[in-house]
């Protein structure tokens, strides 16, 4: 397994390699100088000078571009062109936040989604079956910033159940965080719920139906063990396959929905930095986004990698 | 926001199908929101019933009412004027976002398919890149280089998109490029760019045109969410994505704002959804899914025409271990009646006896094994008869008991190992599990026992191997650990179906004579399916022939290859090759096994039969006690195999 892991790590080097330089290059592909967007028209010519001497924009693009690595990789991501905070502290601040609702999101995708697919799988033409036809087909086409809004309006301004803004940390209450976290994460998570349910639905009809299910009930195993077991794990190898991007959509999802819920995670971040060309936290927050998709993509392989043997380096 | 997959065309058939009645109605519905959405667009100024624009603070926040059809906003707007206005703004994003998709990536995917080498891995590179962010991530960088609108969010948006169209075009030329009339077209000395364009470009055009309707929901959708967050579309214009922002600040107060541009959007998006899938369906991939390779079946036989006429149950034999008497097995037809595939089946088994059961592909041979298991799929039923095993009654069990039974009193080994093995787990796990499953051994004790009992089935360091997964193991190794796993609790019936048909030559005969070995240590009673007459000769004490769902002659080995007694029997010994003779060629007998359904009403073999009279019209019993025959005329024909 551990071979697995390195070798999967080796694959991500030329991506985090290409992600790396196209981030570094937005800084020179601004239309204005960052210099400019800082001091904006005030500030003298040598304040100016100063400035762009401090912040290394003599240097040729490649020196600038090893010793931005070389910073980013300890960890020093630059500070905001705009209120001069670290980037790294304001990403690290948010990360939780968004982490949280893509987490929650992911697992009620996956919960109910598996859940529904086995279901629909076990009984075609049921209504789980349907349902999730039907669901898989409208969860396309629902903006789900929008499914939130209905959420808050029907669960949090009537029935007053859950908040209808803001977000409470873990640490602070793990309860109001749930509370916090219920509506966007469903808001979320739901749709995808319908694409994993039918995934697992036509994954699981197709395993029903090997030799290896055949022969696991001949040998007299209960039909809950066989189903769960000895078809689950082989129906989820390709919907584990496609579950990273699936994850990455819900990442995506979560930064518009975290605006319908005033939750200030790393979406909120992002769009104030687009406002303000902030660069430096535009370049740290591609970087965390990647760093989750590799994670995320590192986590799927190797349960990949546990479902499916043959998936393994030998 | 969602990237589109250019892989993610896969729709699954059924889903076609099951919606190809209700499609028709669909799509039109689909098209007339489509048309009303272009119409509203185009003549938004002359249709809305208000300027968008202005303002009414004494009206704000409305119900709908006649003034106001949908209501007023915050500002005292009118909510449909607004949504009129929206549709617009719907059409131009899309259209402009997925021009600048199509322009992008189709010309640079055509580029660096055709061109492959450094420019190709190096663009998919970054295409890898840009696609491993979240859409929306990269739609906010390349807004933080632009600023934000309208337009710029449009652009954002088509490069995203692009990333879609150019390995989709790419693929398509990599495809392509190598198919003869390119490779042709190039030898003549045709240019590359006419090449590209005469001989690539239409092949991808339909492709294309899918990918295109997928972009466009995807576009619409991403649309709305950038406005919604403030980086598309300024206020105070109206757009779907900024109308939902307002509804996002006054939903405590006026949920209702939110109603109109979501319900909007969503029949837009599922619109062109719907008739992209039609797209797809239409081009290609539903002319495979129109011709069914059942189609053709025949259903005019009255299933009602089988009765299962009363044969004398075989006689009761010491040690009996299973005996069947007068099993059918009924598949459901389309129109809701019953097709029988096995009629009027009996046979039994004594311990420590291996019967066997042939007959050509579609006699009902394996069937007949996995109905006695219990275990035929779930369009099966089985709907007379008694399965007697260890004097109980099958049939009568509960799901619970005869999970209970099989494995503990009967077990069977497949046609193929290396299927009928989890390729999830390792070998040893899967009959320790059994072994827990069954008999509560512990973990360690169950797999002490799995050890010896792969040990037993002759596999060298059975340690070692127990460990190995399915495809890590040979054919003949996997059929040995397949036993090992169904001996495990000691079965008193073994159902052997097919076991060595998989198997190398060599391999079989180590295989039967393991069957051999552990039958006379265990003392199992074995039904053996085999369509191999050589392999039923020798492992079996009695062999049953079955022809179409039935049986048609039963005998000791000895006695049925001496003597066979119905023409069936004595056709397929015919065609059994010998190793001594191999000049003359092998006689065959002619046509097929009918299917079920169109089954000859009286003897069932009677149309391929040499020997037919009036007679055979109508049903033959099974005739006989230790040897049985279902021949009219078996007592004055005298068969011989032909040697």
């Amino acid at each position: 397994m551990l071979r697995l892991i390195v070798q999967r790590l080796m694959a991500l080097v030329p991506l985090l390699f290409i992600v790396s330089v196209l981030t570094f290059s937005f800084t020179s592909l601004l239309p204005s100088d960052p210099v400019d967007l800082i001091l904006g028209d005030t500030g003298t010519q040598e304040q100016h000078e100063m400035l762009r001497e401090r912040m290394g924009l003599n240097e040729p693009i490649v020196v600038r571009y090893v010793q931005w690595l070389g910073r980013a990789v300890q960890g020093d991501l630059g500070t905001s062109f705009f209120n001069s905070v670290s980037v790294t502290t304001a990403l690290m601040q948010r990360l939780p936040v968004t982490l949280s609702l893509t987490l929650v999101s992911a697992l009620i995708a996956i919960v109910v989604g598996v859940a529904a697919g086995i279901a629909a799988a076990l009984r075609p033409r049921s209504w789980v079956d349907r349902l999730a036809t039907v669901g898989a087909t409208i969860g396309q086409a629902i903006p789900n910033f929008w499914f939130g809004l209905l959420l808050v309006a029907i669960f949090a301004v009537n029935l007053r159940w859950f908040p209808a803004t803001g977000f409470t940390p873990l640490s602070a209450s793990p309860v109001d965080w749930m509370r916090s976290v219920a509506l966007p994460a469903i808001a979320l998570g739901l749709s995808s719920s319908a694409a994993i349910a039918r995934q697992v639905r036509s994954a699981m009809v197709g395993v029903l139906q090997q030799d290896y299910i055949r022969a696991a009930r001949a040998q007299g195993l209960s039909s809950r063990r066989v189903i769960l077991r000895h078809a689950l794990t082989n129906a989820m190898v390709p919907v584990v396959a496609v579950l990273s991007f699936q994850i990455t959509v819900l990442l995506g999802g979560a930064l518009i929905v975290e605006q319908v819920f005033a939750i200030n995670g790393l979406g909120t971040l992002a769009i104030g930095a687009v406002r303000q060309q902030d660069i430096p936290m535009i370049q740290g927050l591609v970087l965390v986004m990647v760093g989750l998709v590799v994670v995320v993509q590192l986590a799927t392989d190797v349960v990949y990698g546990l479902l499916n043997p043959k998936a393994r380096p030998s | 926001m969602k990237t589109v997959p250019s892989d993610g065309a896969a729709a699954a058939p059924t889903r076609s199908r099951r919606r190809a009645g209700g499609s028709a109605v669909i799509v039109s519905i689909a098209g007339a929101i489509l048309s009303l959405l272009v119409f509203l667009a185009v003549f938004a100024d002359l249709v809305s019933p208000y300027d968008p624009l202005r303002q009414n603070l004494i009206a704000s926040l409305q119900w709908p009412s006649a003034a106001h059809w949908l209501g007023t906003d915050d500002l005292g707007r009118d909510v449909l004027s607004r949504l009129i206005h929206g549709c617009r703004i719907a059409v131009i994003a899309a259209g402009e976002a997925t021009s600048i998709a199509l322009l992008i990536g189709v010309p640079i995917g055509l580029f660096i398919g055709y061109r492959g080498g450094w420019w190709d891995w190096i663009v998919m590179r970054i295409v890898e890149a840009v696609v491993s962010i979240p859409g929306i991530m990269v739609a906010i960088v390349i807004l933080a280089l632009l600023g934000t609108g309208l337009h710029k969010a449009m652009i954002a948006l088509g490069i995203l998109f692009s990333t879609s169209f150019l390995r989709l075009a790419r693929g398509v030329v990599l495809a392509e490029r190598e198919e003869v009339y390119v490779r042709s077209a190039r030898v003549v000395g045709a240019s590359d760019g006419r090449i590209l364009l005469r001989h690539i470009l239409p092949n991808i055009a339909p492709p294309l045109i899918v990918q295109t309707t997928l972009t466009v929901g995807a576009v619409l959708l991403a649309e709305a969410g950038l406005s919604f967050i403030g980086l598309g579309v300024q206020p105070p214009d109206a757009s779907w994505g900024t109308m939902l922002s307002t509804a996002a600040a006054f939903m405590d107060l006026h949920w209702f704002l939110a109603i109109p541009p979501g319900v909007a959007i969503i029949l837009t998006v599922l619109s062109i959804n719907l008739i992209g899938d039609v797209i797809r369906d239409g081009v290609g991939r539903g002319i495979a899914v129109a011709a069914r390779p059942d189609a053709g079946a025949p259903r005019h036989a009255a299933p009602a025409v089988v009765e299962p006429s009363a044969a004398p149950p075989p006689r009761h034999r010491p040690d009996e271990v299973l005996r069947v008497e007068g099993l059918r097995v009924t598949v459901a037809t389309a129109d809701g009646g019953e097709l029988p595939l096995i009629s009027d089946l009996s046979l039994s088994i004594s311990k420590g006896e291996t019967l066997g059961l042939v007959g050509e592909s579609g006699s009902g041979k394996t069937l007949t094994g996995l109905a006695i298991l219990g275990l035929t799929s779930v369009a099966l039923r089985t709907t007379h008869g008694s399965i007697v095993l260890n004097g109980r009654d099958l049939r009568g069990l509960s799901q619970r008991q005869i999970e209970e039974v099989r494995g503990n009193e009967v077990a069977m080994v497949f046609q193929d190992p290396t299927t009928s093995l989890n390729p999830a787990f390792t070998v040893g796990s899967q009959i320790a599990e059994v072994l827990r499953a069954k008999h509560g051994l512990s973990k360690p004790a169950a797999w002490a026992r799995t050890v010896e009992l792969i040990d037993r089935v002759g596999i060298p360091r059975p340690a070692e191997r127990a460990r190995a997964f399915p495809h890590e193991l040979s054919g003949g190794m996997a059929q040995r650990i397949a036993i090992a796993r169904a001996l495990s609790c000691n079965p008193s019936l073994l159902v052997a179906d097919e076991p060595t048909t998989a198997l190398d030559v060599t391999v079989q005969q180590e295989i039967l004579d393991l069957f051999r070995d552990l039958q006379a240590e265990f003392g199992m009673a074995i039904l053996f399916v085999t369509h191999d007459l050589a392999v039923a000769a020798d492992i079996c004490d009695r062999i049953s022939v079955m022809y179409a769902g039935e049986m048609v002659e039963m005998a000791e080995v000895g006695a049925l290859f001496a003597r066979p007694r119905h023409p069936y029997t004595r056709g397929l010994l015919s065609a059994m090759p010998h190793a001594s003779d191999r000049m003359p060629p092998l006689p065959t007998i002619r046509g097929n096994v009918p299917r079920p359904g169109t089954w000859p009403a009286g003897c069932r073999f009677s149309n391929r039969c040499d020997f037919r009279i009036a007679a055979c019209e109508r049903r033959i019993p099974l005739a006989g006690a230790d040897r049985q025959v279902r021949c009219i005329r078996a007592d004055e024909l005298i068969l011989e195999a032909a040697q």
